[in-house]
């Protein structure tokens, strides 16, 4: 095997896997001993794991926990190889280095091949070279990201060699130390010990293992796990449930002032003339700084204040003539209809970049049968994390230190030394708690802003927080999109050609201009992100152009949980349906002749079928009056969900009842997180299915608070059962994988329901 | 000003205890007590529930001019390390929070349910939990409030 082969499709996770340096050399993403910083007592073993003085094992943890749990499942990696209790690892934040880069997400989101190529294990020539390429660019950018459901993709490999390797350097200690044979030393919860009776913990071999060889390393074959597929308690609960975890708004450093922010309203609009006497006059109220942009952000105003509700009043006093950008005042209704017009032409004439092509749609379409063709619309979404957007900073003697829950560090501190003016090394970075991500803390607008305000006030600590009002009026929102779908049927109703056609604005492009300059190129590259989910479908479709026509509409937009797929999935897997019932096919059926090629996701389908109680799989079970079953199936961040969901009309509104996840996510590290995380999708994705929208009006987000961007609620949430295929493959993304198909299958469920087809987002009868 | 905290009496710095100050603002930036949290202002997310002599009240929109004479309990004294509340055992076995930010106000919301309501029905668990989480950790939340309730004797 290959280093490549090892890392980047871990196609050694299935056996035995022997390490040698030659294989993984310490500067590729081990580290040394040097890596770390270390405090009195402790060792670092390499660049991931030091050990404390009790013989605890203590872990560099590079990503951030908002909820899809990275704490946990990376901790259990590396308590499986050392042995010990997970609860007896202890993390700390990782260092600013490119070590802690993720290299999957960069491998999975910058060359365009169709998942056909890239396999693991029969890849072909051009993906494995263009992998290989961007892995290389990616361990050299290091950039640390948690997203793109990748925290236990990028770490698998990485992670169980850093423990293997400590362990390895410690049992090398303990044989040279007591002249035992290594295979005679037994290793249980941090002891070593030999049947001669000598024993001691990591922590008394620690400083002797740091200057010992690992020689040949060996992770734990599958059949020697003992934590790995199984579900301890996340390291977080108590924390969780007792008030003291600690997210960026609960940071409180001696001398703590708070700000709140009053942006333009009008979005990328900038203030006329301004009056903050009134705010000044207010008691409580310190000042009133003027925020130009940062990483993306309208201008805005900050009022420092005593509390942030005598800031907020402050805030709420300030006499601004705000001004519309210069461009124009910003519409999303004229958005749509310009998107659909793009889309339209593109449509007709080839246009677009095609992601995906195959077979000659032109000669095979004139062979068809009869066509279907439909348009499909999706607004724009907040995120609407439950912690408010907000990052704390001190500027004082040239340095700078920022505590922010983001998921990205390397970024956040970036963007603080420029609003600083001063050197990235000067910048101390503290990760918190995320209250909810979702995509959004990949932004760092928030972060400059505060390290603005924090020049102000003397070399005191400053708390930004955003209103939840100015939260989903200044988001990064999902793109608005606009997709055409036409099929031609053979006579057997099933699908010969496909041609999809969509337009929206690119995310990436964006992000990479506002959130990370320095590599933001002078003409957008194609935006894997818009098409996912739609060129890279497994339907043995022999014709297909898919497209994207990539727009630039002026709306800040951003990743949002699942990003293309969380529309693309709802067009796809919707307009399918539509087919499955042009050709009087059962939908499942239907699907499942299209995926001949497909067995792992036919498998998926099936079992989401079964358990659904689908008529014609397992045991059928009826379903009550005025109910109905939708199904829905799809792929992204290299794991398959499926979905049947069971509905009703309460009201003249859609209600939904029951939801029926099933799931081929490669190797289950916690099936505890990923239960929890496809029934948090189900809701998240019901939510935005149901009630999410942002309107744009004059430049203004319409949507304010909850009672206008309404999320589901404990009285509307359904039944959720979630059921996991068998897998040794290496393992897939979880945390985003469950929001796609829920959408579809809810539309599929009305028009079982209703017989009426629901093209639009969010679904409304 | 004074109000009376987790069974101690709090003294605020006159200079900022405006009696509309909201009493979350109180609680966590003059008092430090961050357990309770900011989620919408104007309490519709329930992000900053906390017991008012015993009733579940969201903070944000509470002005601290109407505290006095009553008693607030914040999620920091539902129960302690050694011993927890019957929900803390629940949320820790049935595996609830997922980022954590809003189970503060649930667990306020359903420990005021249970002290006034032994058996709560689905429905009245429904009724007594509107509160927003944007992870979804909702459909875990009835089986452990009941799996809490079943251990209040």
């Amino acid at each position: 095997m290959n280093r490549r082969a090892l890392l980047l499709s871990g196609a050694g996770a299935a056996g035995a896997v022997v390490v040698g340096w030659a294989l993984l050399p310490p500067r590729e993403r081990l580290g040394g001993v040097d890596a770390l910083p270390v405090a009195a007592g402790e060792v670092a073993l390499n660049g991931w794991i030091k050990i404390a003085a009790d013989g605890a094992v203590m872990l560099a943890m590079h990503r951030s926990e908002m909820g899809q749990g990275p704490h946990t499942a990376l901790a259990m990696l590396v308590a499986e190889e050392l042995d010990v209790a997970l609860a007896s690892v202890r993390l700390f934040d990782a260092p600013a280095d490119r070590l802690y880069g993720n290299v999957a997400t960069m491998v999975a989101s910058v060359p365009y091949f169709h998942p056909r190529e890239t396999e693991p294990g029969s890849e072909t020539a051009p993906a494995r070279a263009g992998q290989w390429v961007v892995a290389k660019i990616a361990r050299e950018l290091g950039i640390n990201l948690t997203g793109g459901s990748s925290s236990v993709v990028d770490s698998w490999e990485v992670l169980r060699v850093a423990a293997a390797t400590a362990r390895a350097r410690l049992l090398g200690a303990a044989s040279i130390a007591w002249k035992q044979p290594l295979h005679e030393l037994v290793v249980a919860n941090a002891v070593i010990s030999h049947p001669s009776g000598r024993s001691a913990h990591y922590g008394e071999l620690a400083k002797m293992a740091a200057a010992t060889p690992s020689g040949e390393v060996r992770i734990k074959r599958r059949e020697q796990w003992k934590l790995i597929g199984t579900s301890p308690p996340r390291v977080d609960v108590v924390a969780k449930s007792n008030g003291s975890a600690v997210f960026g708004i609960d940071v409180r450093p001696p001398g703590l002032v708070f700000a709140a922010i009053r942006h333009c309203p009008m979005l990328g609009g900038r203030p006329g003339a301004v009056d903050v006497a009134p705010a000044l006059a207010l008691p409580g109220v310190d000042r009133v700084v003027r925020l130009g942009s940062y990483g993306g952000s309208t201008a805005a105003f900050a009022v420092v204040g005593k509390t942030w509700w005598h800031a907020e009043r402050g805030a709420a006093a300030l006499a601004v003539d705000w001004q519309q950008r210069p461009a124009g005042a910003l519409d999303s209704a004229a958005i749509l209809a310009a998107l659909e017009q793009r889309a339209r032409a593109a449509h007709g004439d080839d246009g677009g970049f095609a992601f995906h092509s195959r077979g000659d749609i032109a000669a095979a379409d004139a062979r068809a049968s009869r066509h279907v063709e439909q348009v499909y619309r999706a607004p724009y979404l907040a995120h609407a994390t439950m912690e408010p957007i907000n990052c704390t900073a001190r500027v004082a003697g040239g340095k700078v230190e920022v505590w922010a829950p983001t998921q990205v560090p390397g970024l956040a501190r970036a963007i603080a030394a420029e609003a600083a003016g001063v050197a990235v090394d000067a910048v101390t970075l503290h990760t918190t708690y995320l209250g909810g991500g979702f995509g959004r803390r990949l932004d760092v607008d928030v972060v400059g802003q505060a390290v603005r305000v924090a020049l102000e006030t003397g070399g005191r600590p400053v708390q930004l927080v955003w209103s939840r009002e100015e939260d989903l009026g200044h988001d990064f929102y999902r793109p608005a999109g606009v997709t055409i779908l036409r099929a031609g049927l053979g006579a057997d109703g099933l699908p010969t050609t496909l041609r999809i056609t969509s337009a929206g604005d690119a995310i990436t492009p964006r992000w990479m201009e506002r959130a990370l300059p320095t590599l933001a190129g002078p003409v957008d590259t194609p935006d894997k992100t818009a098409s996912e989910g739609l060129f890279d479908q497994l339907y043995g479709v022999p014709h297909q152009r898919i497209a994207h026509v990539a727009t630039q509409m002026g709306v800040p937009v951003g990743y949002w949980r699942a990003v293309g797929h969380s529309h693309n999935a709802f067009f796809s897997e919707s307009f399918f349906d539509e087919l499955a019932h042009a050709a009087g096919r059962d939908p499942v059926d239907y699907r499942l002749a299209l995926l001949k090629d497909a067995p792992r996701h036919a498998a998926v389908l099936r079992l989401a079928a079964e358990r659904a109680g689908w008529p014609g799989f397992g045991l059928s079970r009826p379903l009550g009056p005025g109910r109905a079953r939708g199904v829905a199936l799809h792929e992204s961040y290299g794991s398959i969900v499926a979905q049947v969901v069971e509905a009703s009309i309460v009201a003249g509104k859609p209600r939904v009842h029951r939801v029926v996840c099933a799931a081929d996510v490669g190797t289950v590290v916690h099936p505890g997180i990923v239960a929890q995380q496809l029934e948090g999708a189900v809701i998240f994705a019901l939510s935005a299915a149901l009630y999410g929208r942002i309107d744009i009006e004059r430049g203004v987000v319409r949507q304010t608070n909850f009672p206008t961007y309404p999320v589901v609620r404990l009285a509307e949430s359904p039944t959720i059962e979630t059921h996991l295929v068998d897998s040794t493959r290496p393992p897939g993304g979880v945390g985003e994988i469950g929001v796609p198909p829920l959408a579809p299958a809810l539309a599929n469920a009305l028009f079982a329901l209703t017989g009426k087809r629901l093209r639009d987002l969010p679904l409304a009868l | 000003m004074e109000i009376f905290v987790n069974g101690a009496a709090r003294q605020l710095p006159d200079a900022l205890a405006d009696p509309g100050l909201p009493l979350l603002w109180a609680l966590r930036d003059l008092l430090g007590l961050t357990g309770t949290k900011f989620g919408c202002g104007i309490a519709a997310c329930g992000a900053c529930t906390v017991h008012v002599d015993g009733a579940a009240v969201r903070s944000c929109t509470l002005p601290i001019g109407k505290l006095e004479g009553r008693r607030v309990v914040t999620i920091e004294a539902l129960g302690s390390a050694d011993k927890p509340h019957p929900l803390q055992r629940a949320w820790a076995e049935h595996q609830v929070p997922q980022c954590g930010y809003c189970q503060s106000g649930i667990l306020m919301a359903a420990a005021a349910l249970l002290a006034r309501t032994r058996r709560p029905s689905d429905a009245e668990i429904d009724a007594a939990i509107d509160n927003v989480c944007r992870c979804g950790t909702v459909p875990r939340l009835r089986a452990a409030i009941r799996a809490a309730a079943a251990t209040v004797s």
